[in-house]
């Protein structure tokens, strides 16, 4: 009842009310836990090597805001088109979605905003050459142009010098139009190099250009990839009708008429055995898998795998080539053994050894030996340090030689496109910061997303978040209140009928629809993120918590916040921190 | 049935902040309730909850916020809302329940029984106790105008199974004619920024008990507009409503005493007696709180004895309203003898025989035999 200069009615009110408000009393005093609006990592960004802001463009896309969302995408990613289709997607393997119901198909959702931003007409801008400092590439590969494009971003010179005719890398001469069609891919290479990249194509460095040439770039980045076919070493690899993985590949890519017999064998377990074996289903051969250990140990992307097993391609598995077979000067055949699987080896998969006597013989027409590559790296000067056929880098890609950096397949076992994509993003980080003599290992940690290497290229160009910066805590599915979300069914992926496969190479997967893409982005928790769901905002029991004016984000009235936490614990996504009061 | 006559009224009411929490026998309101908001014929926000206690702390919290609210719910539920339940009245919401007469446990059951609401007497809320599904329908409607006169909560209170799942017709009255008999609620006071009050401060002794005495003379203007609405709703519906309904008592020796769905049963006793030749008449209780005992008094002023007949039990006194009709008697220097008898606890059946039982013994004695008679009990099963 006490009050201040109002009115004070003679009788009572009918309710027990004071007709003096309670603003005089600051309840912000009681306060020991205070509350912060802090974005944290969603684990999804963690998970794709390039950092990906996923949770973002997803918010951007359920929004309708599509070419947001594919910008968004773009400052960390040159290749959203092509990595929506090949990407094998470990971002989704950290989605928490993943351990709710089923992860988000966040890979979909990267093709279908980058296919519509193209439909749409958009463009990455060309960016103006600000630096006079030149870099030199060697390789067109994606982890080659990821540092080509993101130093041109930063304003840099780039020459790109390529061995082969044409850009692309592995994406053009091993992954099958079938996965990846060449127009997506001619369409986004066009666009990279139009930001105006300088490419010489037919370039090869330790034949036609060398060191001494390279002399007058302030930086080197080696990007030439792995694509030496590692060989069989049994009697009868030079038979003709056998081939080697990528020479099939390279040679199918390329347009080149490829002569083969009806049954096809391929020795192998990785991708390249997957791609040769559905490429030989589309020239109407029945193509034969053979791996010497289980499907367990395949080093093939599961979903590949599963692909090719739904198309026909038959695996025989715990079998090994002794001797490929001979008929009238033309592959006939190969004799095999029977293997079991033994001590695990130092990848940690069981050996597999050969049972004594168990030789048999398959039949073939063809043999295709896609046992894995190697990188050709005879063109590397003395000081460049190399450890089991690797170019030796320190974490961020710098070699043993200053001014001198490598990346993708030629650096790392982790024989990935998104892999080579942050390798080379990360190169051009490094390249930035010793041009500018920048401190790169004082300012990773500011840049930094999650512990496996992965930074945002857009917290290095300081591109405001909504003014606030994100903290490098991951947050996990159980530091989310669940109660605000119900199961919801993943997406189907829609893709080419089974009987259609075999007429030609056209993708197999289709690009979702818009409708489709909304509904799945409207799937995403939004881990770690404020999206002003507005839940803080309704449940604080005191009232301090107000709307920004811009509308994103809110602000608490500490005068008035009590501390009792109702925000932090209500708050779906966990955007809110608690922490001991500091008085 | 009868829980479907309570959406209607609700409807009809257009509430506009419902929260209730399921419970057999009460579960169809909320369920038609739910429906009718997701299909759009009520504009209420429909708040899901995870107990009885927070869905009448909802409907507080909505109440001050100036919202006509509703829950509903019965016996476990009712009694675990007790501490809101004085809550509501002092903070003088006039919030409307349903409560379906259930039986409390241990000893689970389902069945009828009014101990649940009656036992909640002093919290403060009205009861209305209803005896068809027209007047279950009626009866919600007079509760929120009453309610909002008073600012008093309100309990519309009916029998579990006997009424709650027993479809008979009943007559939905228009929309228009709702609207004119119950217009927009409008609190003296309520939740607004532009505004700012203290609602439910820290109040000392120097003020308590004036709050309270405002509270007890509610309860008198309540009565007063109870009997105003009943009667108005007559010249709109054509039907009336009074706290105390009575069936041939004008020349009546022996009133029967009762309330519910026990009635019902009462009227066809009473014309079997009439028959008979036995003057007997019966009064039916609709209103339990505020309790009608100035007309009780007067009614009967020239009756010798009363039967109350009560499907109720207040451990170690009885019947409650054998209880409270002998409280309002006992200063009336000439008042009926009371004979009080406790029948169909737990959903056990009250047939025209035990209520005929009850009128013989009432006649064949003078003074009552015991301080209550139970009827239909199975002596011989009981360990004396
Ligand atoms: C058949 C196959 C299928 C695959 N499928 C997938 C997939 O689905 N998803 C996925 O993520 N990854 C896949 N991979 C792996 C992926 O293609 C590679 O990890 C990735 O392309 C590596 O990129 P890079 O830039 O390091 O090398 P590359 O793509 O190999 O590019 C290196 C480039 O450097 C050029 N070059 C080499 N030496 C020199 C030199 N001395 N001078 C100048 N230029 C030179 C090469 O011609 C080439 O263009 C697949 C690989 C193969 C072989
Ligand atoms: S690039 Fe790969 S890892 Fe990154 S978001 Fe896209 S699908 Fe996920
Ligand atoms: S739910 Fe959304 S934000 Fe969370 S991990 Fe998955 S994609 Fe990322
Ligand atoms: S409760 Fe909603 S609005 Fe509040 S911080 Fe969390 S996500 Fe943002």
């Amino acid at each position: 009842m006490r009050d201040e200069g109002k009115e004070i009615p003679k009788k009572l009110p009918g309710m027990i009310v004071s007709f003096a408000d309670m603003a005089w009393n600051k309840t912000g005093s009681w306060r020991y836990l205070k509350p912060r609006y802090e974005n944290k990592t969603p684990p999804c960004s963690a998970g794709c090597p390039a950092g990906e802001d996923i949770e973002g463009s997803l918010r951007l896309l359920a929004g309708g805001k599509i070419l947001r969302a594919w910008a968004l995408i773009k400052i960390e990613n040159p290749f959203p088109r092509v990595c929506g289709r090949v990407c094998f997607h470990p971002c989704e393997a950290h989605c928490n979605r993943g351990e709710y119901d089923r992860s988000i198909a966040i890979n979909r959702l990267e093709r279908f905003i980058a296919d519509a931003a193209t439909q749409k007409n958009r463009r990455v801008p060309k960016p103006k050459i600000r630096r006079r400092e030149r870099i030199a590439v060697i390789g067109a590969g994606p982890a080659g142009l990821s540092c080509a494009y993101h130093l041109t971003r930063l304003g840099y010179p780039v020459t790109v010098f390529e061995a082969l005719p044409q850009t692309g890398g592995m994406l053009r001469v091993g992954i099958p139009a079938f996965r990846l069609s060449r127009e997506v891919l001619d369409a986004e290479l066009a666009e990279l190099l139009a930001m105006g990249i300088e490419i010489k194509t037919g370039v090869r460095l330790g034949h036609n250009l060398f060191w001494t040439d390279l002399k007058g770039f302030k930086a080197v980045f080696l990007a030439t990839g792995a694509h030496i076919s590692r060989n069989l070493a049994i009697p009868g690899e030079d038979i003709p009708g056998v081939y080697r993985g990528l020479e099939f590949l390279g040679q199918l890519n390329s347009g080149q008429k490829i002569s083969l017999g009806k049954r096809v064998a391929i020795i192998g377990g990785g991708n390249t055995a997957i791609d040769v074996a559905r490429s030989a289903l589309r020239l109407q051969s029945e193509p034969h898998i053979l791996y010497r250990r289980t499907r367990n140990e395949m080093p093939a992307f599961n979903e590949e795998t599963i692909e090719a097993e739904r198309e026909g391609v038959e695996f025989s598995f715990l079998t090994a080539p002794a001797r490929i077979l001979a008929r009238a000067g033309q592959v006939s055949g190969i004799e095999c053994l029977r293997m079991e699987l033994g001590e695990p080896d130092e990848s940690g998969r069981r050996r597999p050894v050969p049972v004594k006597g168990s030789n048999f013989i398959i039949e073939a027409d063809n043999v295709v030996a896609a046992l894995g590559e190697e990188p050709e790296l005879s063109y590397l000067d003395q000081e460049i340090k190399v450890v089991r056929g690797l170019v030796a880098t320190d974490a961020w890609q710098r070699t043993s030689k200053l001014r001198v950096l490598a990346g993708g397949d030629n650096t790392s076992f982790r024989r990935t496109v998104i892999d080579a994509i942050a390798a080379g993003k990360k190169a051009a980080l490094a390249i930035d910061c010793f041009i500018q003599e920048r401190g790169l290992e004082a300012l990773w940690p500011k840049i930094q997303i999650g512990a496996n290497g992965a930074f945002s290229m857009r917290q290095y160009l300081k591109i405001k978040d909504r003014g606030k910066t994100r903290s490098a805590e991951i947050v996990n599915l159980s530091q989310l209140n669940l109660d605000y979300f119900a199961p919801a069914e993943r997406i189907k992926r829609p893709a080419l009928a089974l009987d259609e496969r075999r007429q030609s190479f056209k993708e197999v997967n289709k690009t979702i629809s818009q409708e489709l893409a909304g509904q799945e982005a409207g799937r995403c928790f939004h881990c770690g993120v404020c999206n002003n769901c507005e839940n803080c905002y309704l449940y604080c029991p005191e009232g301090a918590i107000y709307p920004q004016r811009t509308g994103l984000g809110y602000r608490i009235d500490y005068d008035y916040c009590k501390g009792c936490g109702v925000c932090m614990e209500e708050c779906p996504r966990n955007a809110i921190t608690l922490e001991e009061e500091e008085r | 049935m009868g829980n479907h006559a309570v959406s209607y009224g609700v409807m009809l009411a257009r509430a506009q902040v419902i929260a209730a929490y399921p419970i057999t026998p009460q579960t169809q309101v909320v369920e038609f309730l739910s429906e009718m908001c997701a299909d759009g014929r009520l504009a209420a926000k429909f708040i899901k909850v995870e107990s009885e206690h927070s869905a009448l702390a909802c409907c507080i919290g909505a109440a001050t916020a100036g919202c006509r609210t509703f829950t509903a719910t019965s016996a476990q539920g009712l009694a675990l809302m007790h501490e809101l339940l004085h809550w509501a009245t002092a903070a003088r919401l006039p919030i409307v329940m349903a409560n379906v007469n259930r039986a409390l446990a241990p000893g689970w059951n389902i069945w009828c029984d009014q101990t649940d609401s009656l036992a909640q007497r002093d919290t403060g809320w009205m009861q209305f106790y209803c005896d068809s599904n027209q007047e279950i329908l009626d009866s919600v409607l007079l509760a929120y105008r009453v309610a909002e006169k008073s600012l008093l909560p309100a309990m519309v209170v009916y029998d579990a199974f006997y009424l709650s799942h027993t479809s008979e017709p009943v007559d939905i009255p228009e929309q228009e004619e709702v609207d004119a008999f119950l217009p927009p609620f409008q609190p003296p006071y309520f939740l607004d920024t532009d505004n700012p009050r203290t609602f439910y401060p820290l109040l000392g002794p120097e003020y308590y008990m004036e709050f309270r005495y405002q509270m007890e003379q509610a309860m008198e203007k309540a009565l007063k507009a109870f009997n105003e609405a009943g009667t108005e709703l007559k010249t709109i519906f054509g039907r009336e409503y009074h706290p105390i309904e009575y069936y041939r008592c004008e020349d009546a020796e022996l009133i029967l005493l009762t309330a519910g769905s026990a009635a019902s049963t009462a009227r066809v006793v009473i014309d079997q007696m009439r028959v008979k030749g036995y003057p007997v008449g019966l009064m039916k209780i609709r209103l339990f709180r505020p309790f009608p005992g100035q007309e009780l008094r007067e009614a009967l002023r020239s009756v010798a004895k009363i039967t109350v007949l009560d499907r109720n039990l207040s451990p170690g006194i009885g019947g409650i309203f054998a209880q409270e009709l002998k409280a309002v008697l006992v200063n009336s220097p000439k008042h009926p003898a009371v004979f009080s008898f406790i029948a169909g606890l737990g959903g056990r059946d009250i047939t025209p025989q035990i209520i005929q039982q009850a009128l013989e013994i009432t006649l064949a004695n003078d003074r009552p035999v015991a301080h209550s008679v139970w009827l239909g009990l199975q002596e011989e099963m009981i360990n004396k």
